[in-house]
């Protein structure tokens, strides 16, 4: 540690450290434009200057690219200093426009900030003002040139952080121009993160371009649920609409950035069709007439048919408040559930994950940065997770070894070695490299997964190599990670991952697991339901009878597509809670509008098993823009808050219970050992990382795989895509031109033997009906797989899990009819 | 399109180096002597050649004064915009070429022929005020001999 004096204040920090981010330390913000502690510095703009009054170089020097020395003294408010910043300032000025009363950032514009905390007030550069042409960067961006003060945070972050290529600098001089080589939408899916980055205008908000200054919004710390990562973000809402959602820092998470579809996929929340009052029987209620209804049919259904004919659903992007309030419900009213899971396969990965997550082996995304060998299997991260990619990318920047063994055609913005592998072969892909990273057997050291069963016989012999030499140089890691998916691979490759991180544990490395779960709260989720709680047993449950009733709480499972599930329409009664417009909710005999997350808030418990929570942002309602029709609102006097009827899923779920639960949080404690914390009202603002145990599973012993029949069987596989798949930022209008067309892919051999060409029309045959999409024909998608998107487009649903096994006699190409 | 003949050698050059992208300036200066300045078809050429995006290419191409993104006369005149230059010269070159020529910086007069170019010192200090047309230096300048010389580019042109 080197000792310094910063404003004759005495700090201390390990060398190497910049003077900028010593005085961070002291709470001194030293102005900076190019400094960003994501990005570093490149002393770009100069503003940062301070004096060095002793040091090896004494006089104005720029903070953020000096070293700080022993025995440093540097004073930031030194009148020589100040004056250089405020030239600096003036000059950075001279081109920027004076545009901040039209500007979106005006309010939270570092710029602003800067210039009149600098000191400069006045205009006295006379001269014109250099201009440029602003390109139409897509949806999200808004682009404005003449802003730009040439700090270079844009394509630092654009190009060397995220890894992304098509937003550059052009020109020299005067004329330095960052865009695209042409118009058109960034690429990135990062992209959104160019406007909190941007020290002022130049890329600003698009949806919420003109909708208010900072200081008009309700803003709250929030957490992200379209995705299992909970990244930290700050919402803004205003006349009862989410206007705005940024990046919060966060050291262990996301640190200071999120992926689009967290940014812009909040309209769900807003949207028109959104349900806001009480429905029975197709007549619009009061809430409260609704649920008494809700509570009344409910009951007649288990007083005549039992307790089991009524069933729960709930999902994995509901609260863990609301989660527990359904399970208490199932439990007092001794109704079935809760189904959470949308079949048994999921419900097992998951749970197993949640099982296996050692304290010890856990990382957080920012540890996993720190990792130089990284195996992938079984996850796609942009698409499933896409936050989870921008730290693969920095682990790798740093050096680290990245391989994915993947049937998708994976795509991450860095070099890293693919082995398209379908499905069966996840589990012993990750032994064989198990095997090699074990090294020669030591006395007292077990190898992971015994020689019980040989590799199969049918894995080809050079990725068979691939994987032992991945091994070996896992081996020689200082910090070897495995990154283990769950949507579509089973509970075998999941608990193999976690056996091998922690063989590669035992090996005196800090080596770890991380998980990617499907939902924000499938952590929760696996730890509130048992392997039952899947909708396919549901299903067997209503298709001989058994369950007259469905009580579905914030759920798509009931939905197939566009449409509802063909076995709930038997139902005798189907009562939805939900903020979403689902089809189920359009299908409902009753339904009970509740909250999101915005006016709810919530706990989610993220991959890592770190429960953070949201804080509400408003108290919701009809947002002001609907209710005027775009005119000024009705001027009608009433005390209620239009459209803020819903009540909260915990408070609907506990009037059918017949409870009253006082405090959620507290109430949860009794729910499952790990949630005891609960029971204390202390909230750590990074979250609260639960105690888990490690119950080892037993991988070792689970049979062998049935085998795929080369040629006679296909693995179906359905992809989630970072636009398009999630259940609610699907529904953001501003990222439907970022969804890519829905495709079902087949590797270019299987598709030359089925007679299939990119672009020919497709119908599977599954077990839950048929699966028609175009075909598309990739080298990168592994043989004997076919990949079905998560869309609205196809019916997916189906396909009935994230991996089943389909006969290549299922599979049909559809004639073409020509259309002239 | 690139001649073939011209491509091939290119493309022997570029396996050649130890980074193809360490041969960038080379194959645009290439492709401006083919087009006369870096088309738009050029950049994607230059980026297929070397591995790089065409991204990549227009900030190396538009970075550098002796690249022309856009068309240019046949003679290309880079008039120094220099302090010596300045201190040497009566009028500034870049005013006096102006009225001379009847455009502005960066523009080409109507026959084509010429386009003006202010630069940020060619190294001729020695012979300021300077200037150089299609590479070739011409200084110490005066008023009569600019007339001189562009009439003579126009007799040859």
């Amino acid at each position: 540690m080197l000792k310094l004096t910063i404003d004759n204040q005495p700090v201390a920090v390990p060398a190497g450290t910049k003077v900028i981010a010593a005085a961070e330390k002291l709470g001194i913000m030293i102005p900076r434009f190019c400094y960003h502690p994501a990005l570093g510095s490149v002393g770009a703009c100069r503003v940062c200057a301070v004096s060095v009054l002793k040091g090896p170089r004494t006089g104005i020097q720029m903070s953020c690219m000096l070293d700080v020395e022993d025995g440093m003294v540097v004073a930031t408010g030194d009148p020589a200093a100040v004056a250089f910043r405020r030239q600096v300032i003036e000059w950075l000025m001279a081109n920027h426009p004076h545009d901040c009363p039209v500007c979106d950032e005006g309010g939270h514009c570092l710029l602003q900030d800067l210039t009149v905390s600098g000191g400069h007030g006045r205009r006295r550069f006379p001269g014109k003002k250099r201009t440029h042409r602003d390109q139409q960067l897509g949806p999200l961006i808004q682009h404005e040139m003449n802003r730009c003060i040439q700090c270079y945070r844009c394509v630092r972050f654009y190009r060397e952080f995220a890894g992304y290529p098509d937003l550059g600098v052009t020109g020299i001089a005067a004329r330095v121009y960052f865009g695209r080589f042409r118009e058109g939408t960034l690429e990135s899916p990062f992209a959104g993160n160019l406007i909190d980055i941007c020290p002022t205008g130049v890329f600003t908000d698009k949806p919420s371009r003109y909708k208010g200054r900072r200081w008009d919004f309700q803003r709250s710390p929030s957490i992200c649920i379209h995705c299992s990562l909970g990244c930290h973000t700050t919402v803004s809402a205003r006349y009862r609409e989410i206007v705005r959602i940024e990046a919060r820092f966060s050291p262990t998470v996301n640190g200071h950035f999120i992926c689009d579809r967290g940014r812009y996929g909040f309209a769900y929340a807003n949207a028109p069709e959104r349900p806001r009052q009480g429905r029975i029987d197709g007549e619009t209620q009061p809430v409260s007439t609704a649920l008494d209804a809700a509570l009344e049919r409910l009951t007649t259904v288990s007083r005549t048919h039992g307790p089991d004919a009524v069933a729960c659903i709930g999902s994995a992007r509901s609260s863990l408040e609301t989660l527990g309030a359904l399970k208490r419900l199932c439990e007092r009213r001794s109704w079935r559930g809760p189904f959470l899971w949308p079949d048994a396969q999921t419900a097992r990965a998951v749970q197993t994950a949640a099982a296996c997550l050692a304290p010890e082996l856990r990382l957080s995304m920012k540890e996993l940065e720190d990792a130089d060998f990284i195996l992938v299997v079984g996850a796609d991260p942009v698409n499933e997770a896409p936050m989870l990619a921008l730290a693969l990318r920095q682990a790798q920047r740093q050096g680290a070894t990245i391989a994915v063994c993947d049937p998708r055609p994976v795509a991450l913005p860095f070099a890293f070695e693919h082995l398209a592998l379908a499905p069966p072969f996840l589990a012993d892909a990750i032994r064989i490299f198990a095997r090699a990273a074990a090294g020669p057997p030591q006395a007292g050291v077990r190898a992971s997964g015994g020689d019980a069963h040989p590799p199969d016989p049918n894995m080809p012999p050079a990725v068979q190599a691939r994987l032992a030499a991945m091994g070996a140089t896992a081996r020689t890691c200082r910090r070897p990670v495995i990154v283990c998916g769950t949507q579509i691979v089973n509970s075998r490759t999941v608990a193999r991952a976690a056996d091998t991180a922690r063989m590669l544990k035992s090996a005196d490395k800090p080596a770890g697991l991380f998980f990617v779960l499907p939902g924000a709260n499938a952590f929760a989720a696996a730890l509130l339901s048992d392997e039952n709680g899947a909708f396919n047993t549901l299903q067997a449950g209503i298709a001989d009878g058994h369950v007259k009733a469905v009580l579905a709480v914030e759920s798509d499972l009931p939905a197939a597509g566009e449409g509802l599930a063909p076995a709930l329409k038997s139902l005798d009664l189907l009562v939805v809670c939900d903020y979403l417009n689902t089809a189920a909710a359009r299908a409902a005999d009753i339904l009970v509008p509740t909250r999101s997350v915005f006016e709810e808030g919530g706990i989610f418990i993220n991959q890592t098993g770190c429960a953070q929570r949201a804080a509400p942002v408003h108290v919701g309602g009809t947002p002001v823009a609907q209710t005027g029709g775009g005119d000024h609102p009705p001027r009608t006097f009433e005390r209620s808050i239009p459209g803020a009827e819903a009540l909260s899923a915990v408070q609907a779920l506990d009037r059918l219970a017949g409870t009253e639960t006082a405090d959620p949080p507290a109430a949860l404690a009794d729910l499952h050992p790990v949630l005891a914390p609960f029971a204390s009202r202390k909230w750590p603002d990074e979250g609260q990382l639960l105690d888990l145990s490690s119950e080892a599973a037993p991988s070792a012993d689970w049979p062998p795989e049935e085998p795929p029949a080369a040629g006679k069987t296909f693995e179906l596989v359905v992809r989630e895509r970072t636009f398009g798949s999630e259940a609610l930022s699907q529904r953001a209008d501003c990222l439907r031109p970022l969804e890519k067309a829905p495709r079902i892919l087949v590797h270019s051999d299987d598709a030359a033997r089925l007679g299939i060409a990119a672009g020919d029309r497709v119908a599977l045959t599954c077990a839950g009906g048929v699966i028609e999409g175009t075909a598309d024909v990739r080298n990168t998608v592994a043989a004997g797989v076919v990949i079905v998107d998560r869309h609205r487009e196809l019916n997916w649903p189906a396909a009935g899990a994230g991996w089943v096994r389909i006969e290549a006699k299922q599979i049909h190409k559809i004639e073409k009819e020509r259309e002239r | 399109m690139l001649p073939k003949t011209r491509k091939k050698a290119l493309q022997k050059e570029i396996a050649a180096a130890e980074h193809a992208r360490e041969l960038v300036v080379d194959v645009l200066m290439a492709l401006q002597a083919h087009y006369g300045h870096v088309t738009d078809e050029a950049v994607f050429e230059a980026a297929d050649l070397l591995g790089m995006t065409p991204m990549e290419i227009e900030e190396v191409a538009t970075f550098y004064t002796f690249i022309y993104r856009r068309p240019v006369g046949k003679y290309v005149i880079h008039v120094c915009d220099s302090v010596i230059c300045w201190m040497e010269s009566e009028r500034p070159l870049l005013e006096v070429l102006c009225e001379k020529l009847g455009i502005a910086p960066g523009e080409t007069t109507a026959d084509g022929l010429f386009t003006l170019l202010p630069v940020c010192c060619i190294g001729y200090c020695d012979r300021a005020p300077a200037m150089l047309i299609n590479r070739k230096a011409y200084g110490p300048l005066t008023e009569n001999k600019i007339d001189r010389i562009l009439t003579g580019l126009r007799q040859e042109g």
